[in-house]
């Protein structure tokens, strides 16, 4: 077991949601600009709102996890 | 190997009787299968749940309880983080690859490298997908053994090899549509079990709260440690999974794509890969985990009752016996997990035969009517599934069987990955870059796996490195990077200009050579019979990769760039995106050669259609998820509401029923 050490704890969430969040980031931007994803377009704006969705949802399941182990 | 856990005929007859009662599920749907289209990609017709719940089983069956379950007794809830890091590309995916491989109607992974390049990054591309899909059915088969091993005390590869023949023989006469039904019913099932394993482990352990409070903090948290140990740690797993894990799940699994392939529309697509990761997944996970949490449980709580000595890759077995009081309840809990192993062995061995006839048998063997392939991918299948058996030798070397997988993902993904990744998103990505990406990178890995001190140490983030196993996750890091870098630095240094001109350039050495061999009159090897045969060689050799190389023509298609372009394409004229209705009518036969839908001019009015516009129509009842369906056009309508006259053709392939109404939509 491991102690309860900054590097056990938080950095591997900020870790996942930095460099991840690059990554999802990039995606965005670059199906924007390809204009793959239309925002003009009702279908494509949900799936706009979708993604954006997923992401925070991915990030809130961790977050609480996280501190449901340390302090529960 | 001794028999670990003891079992009565009972156990084996439940065992025998799901297996028999799974396969004649999918096998009834076999008669679906009309061609190598509908063998492969099940004809584009299904719902989006229809796809997502036969992928819960692929996705599941392919990570596999026994694994999980290891890593969950050993490291607690961090098991969970392969199956919670997949969000980061689903941007790419939904708007990037799932259009681009719909519209374009490829057939394969190499298909889309001979469209986007040519035909030698084809060679390359379907070489290395060949060896990632047989590296995937080899783990399957490894996984089935270890599953087996403690309950038969059999010798593994005997197991393996019994497995392989029952794997073998069901693909092989089933095709896609068999499979995909077979793991619809498996998704079902696997989520069933799993759940019931976790409510029998927490019933066991005498409630929530004493599961809870036993596991102890450390063991809670969802995310490994930063960086230890080497064998589990959260950085490592992150490049190797939620990097070069996910891109390889989602852009270069023969078997996932053709699953996105068998829908009806992209936005059924779409629909199926959201629902599956937000809440499939979540879902999957503590499915495949708990049995590893509830072992630790119950080797706190009651250490008495828990084999010390058990091997990791068995716990599943062994928590799954000690939880179920019922041997009822164990043998289906078991069938239901070696279920699920075959169909992702299925999908694969199916893909396989995929990639082989379109990428290697069609090209060379032509002009075949469909019932010669459809053989010959029959064919492929069962030498497929010897392939992989074979192969197991090389993951049995493993501690367990995280590792194993961990490594081949590292090892195999980054090169196809990383090309796969630039041609769809980068426009300046070039053919010789491309050929670049698979050598030069694959090369560059090899030297980071003969030094790994020395070249995969520096991004290393603080792991330490074991000798016997060096780096197992992290080196997906340095084999993405060296990958990337070739693709980068060789698209500056061939940029397509040059390419033009190299191509040029060589043609012209090339003739000179053949020319100076054809007037050549002296019997003596001279300087320059050398010089030409080598040099002439390398460019004879060099030309075959620039021949035909990506022009901004070529790319029209097949980048996120231009899809539009794509769309338009795959309709053969302007697409009509304008929102229409969805009528319900009833169909009439109308005796002709060409293929085609004729409905009612108020009928085409309310779903805003043109005559030349694509139309899909499925049985009514939605529960059938689009098996009785078909694609086709609209013609010059009639008068007659609220019915639709259809080729003979269209009505043998949507396998329609007399009297049974059907929901007509415009695709686009």
């Amino acid at each position: 077991m491991h102690e309860l050490t900054f590097f056990r704890t938080w950095l591997p969430v900020i870790y996942l949601y930095g460099v991840g969040g690059i990554i999802f980031l990039s995606g965005m931007v670059i199906i924007y600009k390809a204009k793959s994803i239309k925002l003009e377009r009702p279908m494509h704006k949900k799936w706009f709102y979708v993604l954006i969705f997923g992401f925070v949802y991915y990030l809130g399941i961790h977050v609480f996890l996280t501190y449901a182990a340390l302090n529960f | 190997m001794e028999q670990i856990i003891h079992t009565s005929p009972l156990f084996w007859i439940i065992i025998a009787g799901y297996f028999v009662l799974i396969l004649g599920f999918g096998s009834y749907f076999a008669k679906y299968n009309k061609n190598t289209n509908d063998f492969f990609f099940s004809g584009r017709r299904f719902s989006w749940w229809l796809i997502t719940m036969s992928i819960v089983a692929t996705g599941v069956g392919s990570h596999s309880f026994l694994k999980y379950s290891a890593k969950a007794f050993e490291h607690g809830f961090s098991s969970t983080m392969t199956y919670m890091n997949d969000w980061f590309f689903v941007p790419f995916f939904l708007f990037g690859w799932l259009p681009i491989v719909y519209y374009t109607r490829i057939r394969s992974i190499p298909d889309y490298f001979e469209r986007r390049f040519n035909r030698n990054v084809r060679i390359l591309a379907t070489i290395a997908i060949l060896g990632y899909m047989i590296g995937y059915i080899a783990i399957g088969f490894l996984t089935m053994g270890k599953t087996l091993e403690p309950l038969l005390g059999w010798d593994l590869y005997t197991i393996i090899w019994v497995v392989a023949i029952v794997a073998g023989i069901y693909i092989t006469f089933g095709g896609q549509t068999a499979v995909i039904f077979t793991d619809l019913a498996q998704g079902f099932v696997l989520i069933f079990a799993g759940i019931l394993v976790f409510i029998l482990g927490i019933n066991y352990l005498g409630g929530f709260d004493v599961f809870w409070n036993a596991l102890p903090s450390d063991f809670k948290l969802p995310l490994a440690h930063f960086n230890q140990p080497s064998n589990f740690n959260f950085v490592g797993i992150f490049w190797q999974d939620g990097v070069a894990g996910s891109v390889g799940f989602l852009f270069m699994n023969q078997g996932l794509i053709m699953r996105f392939m068998a829908t009806k529309s992209v936005n059924e697509g779409r629909k199926a890969a959201v629902f599956n990761i937000l809440f499939l997944l979540p879902i999957s996970t503590v499915v495949v985990s708990n049995a590893g949490w509830i072992g630790k449980a119950i080797s706190i709580v009651t250490p008495e009752k828990w084999n010390a000595n058990i091997a990791l890759d068995h716990v599943f077995t062994e928590v799954a016996a000690l939880v179920t009081s019922s041997e009822i309840v164990f043998a289906f809990i078991i069938a239901a997990v070696v279920a699920a192993l075959m169909s992702t062995v299925d999908t694969l061995i199916n893909a396989v035969a995929a990639v082989v006839i379109n990428d290697i048998y069609r090209p060379i063997v032509k002009e075949k009517d469909e019932k010669h392939y459809l053989k010959a991918a029959m064919v492929i299948s069962a030498l497929a599934t010897l392939l992989g058996v074979v192969a197991v030798t090389f993951f049995d070397n493993f501690p367990t069987l995280y590792e194993a997988h961990g490594f081949f993902h590292s090892t195999m993904t980054p090169p196809l990955v990383i090309a796969i990744f630039l041609g769809i998103f980068w426009k300046r990505y070039t053919t010789l870059a491309a050929v670049s990406t698979f050598l030069v990178g694959a090369y560059l890995m090899w030297l980071g796996n003969k030094y790994p001190a020395f070249l995969i140490g520096p991004f290393d983030h603080g792991i330490s490195m074991d000798p016997a196993h060096p780096y197992s996750y992290i080196r997906a890091l340095y084999n993405t990077l060296v990958c990337l870098a070739s693709g980068v630095v060789f698209s500056f240094i061939f940029t397509r200009k040059v390419e033009v001109q190299l191509e040029a350039y060589t043609h012209r050495v090339v003739e000179k050579a053949r020319t100076y061999y054809a007037g050549r009159s002296h019997s003596a090897t001279t300087v320059r019979d050398i010089f030409f045969f080598f040099y002439g060689g390398i460019c004879y050799i060099l030309n075959s990769f620039v021949k035909n190389a990506a022009s901004d023509e070529k790319l029209d298609g097949i980048t996120v760039w231009t899809l539009d372009k794509a769309r338009e394409m795959f309709k053969g004229s302007k697409p009509n995106d304008t929102p229409g209705l969805q009528p319900i009518v009833t169909w009439k036969l109308e005796e002709a050669e060409d293929s085609f839908l004729r409905f009612s001019v108020n009928d085409m009015v309310k779903m805003s259609a043109n005559v030349g516009d694509l139309v899909y129509v499925s049985d009514k009842r939605r529960w059938l998820g689009g098996l009785k369906s078909v694609h086709s056009v609209y013609v010059e309508p009639h008068t007659e509401d609220g019915v639709v006259y259809m080729t003979p053709d269209l009505l043998d392939a949507g396998q329609f029923v007399e009297g049974k109404k059907l929901r007509a939509e415009k695709e686009m």
